[in-house]
């Protein structure tokens, strides 16, 4: 394992696709290489980050109720 | 209100839909209406555009439902539709970004400041948080659009693929050039927080 193929598998591996035996050895790498370790650290908190990014909630239920009518108005004509 | 519908998958609610029941079409819009709000929202950052395109995107899709052949695409139409309007508010708006280069050659391993163990109230500060959104707004589209759906909203590259009619190892290049611009964002900003005695490892 070296540094290029350790931050290539990186995505695979928040993707959990890569096999037991990779991400063994990635972890062996990561022990002793400290760039990668720091950029698997930031990059996963990156990704964590943009996780926590919050909608300010939600459709109103007028719009709903709205949007239900002119549905049934345009879908369902009596 | 019926619990039946409740009950159905999404592809069994639209052959129901096609077939005249109304239930059905309230249980789509109960089940995807907020979906289709935050996308539209993360896409635009506009809280009224996101609830008017949200109605334009039910009204314009269910009301060509009979062209939908296969019924498991519903939800990734739904999204492709979302997601043109979104652009469309953009573009009338004038914030549609044209694809601009990103250079990420250094950005693979530029930064050597561990920041990951900075304290949680500085990582999840209103501050921290509004410098990742203003930098997801400043990606291309195609990659800030991919990043939203997955990071943001959480959806299966599959069905980002399949919306955006890109495949899906397109989809993971773009996820991850645009998480390596983030990173960098990030870092340049989580930098004011270091040790300036040095190493913070
Ligand atoms: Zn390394």
């Amino acid at each position: 394992m070296n540094c290029k193929i350790c931050s290539k598998l990186l995505q695979e591996y928040l993707e959990n696709s890569i096999s037991e035996e990779l991400i063994s050895e990635l972890n062996t790498h990561l022990k002793e290489c400290r760039r990668c370790r720091i950029f698997f650290r930031t990059y996963s908190l990156t990704v964590t980050l943009s996780q926590r990014i919050e909608t300010p909630c939600c459709v109103s239920s007028e719009k709903i109720k709205e949007l239900t009518s002119l549905l049934h108005e345009r879908l369902f004509p009596k | 209100m019926s619990k039946q519908s409740e009950k159905l998958s999404d592809a069994a609610l639209v052959t129901e839909i096609k077939h005249g029941d109304a239930e059905a079409m309230e249980e789509i819009v109960r089940r995807f209406s907020n979906k289709v709000y935050n996308l539209a929202f993360h896409l635009t950052r506009d809280a009224s555009a996101a609830e008017e395109i949200m109605q334009e995107v039910f009204l314009t899709v269910l009301s060509k439902i009979h062209t939908l052949t296969n019924e498991a695409y519903f939800a990734t139409w739904l999204y492709r539709v979302t997601t043109n309007a979104s652009y469309g508010f953009l573009r009338k708006e004038k914030k549609f970004t044209e694809q601009t280069l990103i250079d990420d050659t250094n950005s693979e391993h530029s930064a050597v400041y561990d920041w990951s163990t900075l304290p949680d109230d500085v990582l999840l500060s209103e501050e921290s948080s509004e410098v990742l959104r203003t930098a997801i707004d400043t990606l291309p589209d195609t990659m800030r659009t991919v990043v939203i759906m997955k990071d943001v909203e959480g959806l299966k590259n599959e069905d980002i693929a399949q919306t955006l009619g890109l495949t899906v190892p397109a989809v993971k290049s773009r996820l991850h050039r645009g998480r390596l611009v983030l990173r960098e964002i990030l870092s340049d900003y989580f930098r004011k927080y270091s040790d300036p005695s040095g190493d913070n490892v």
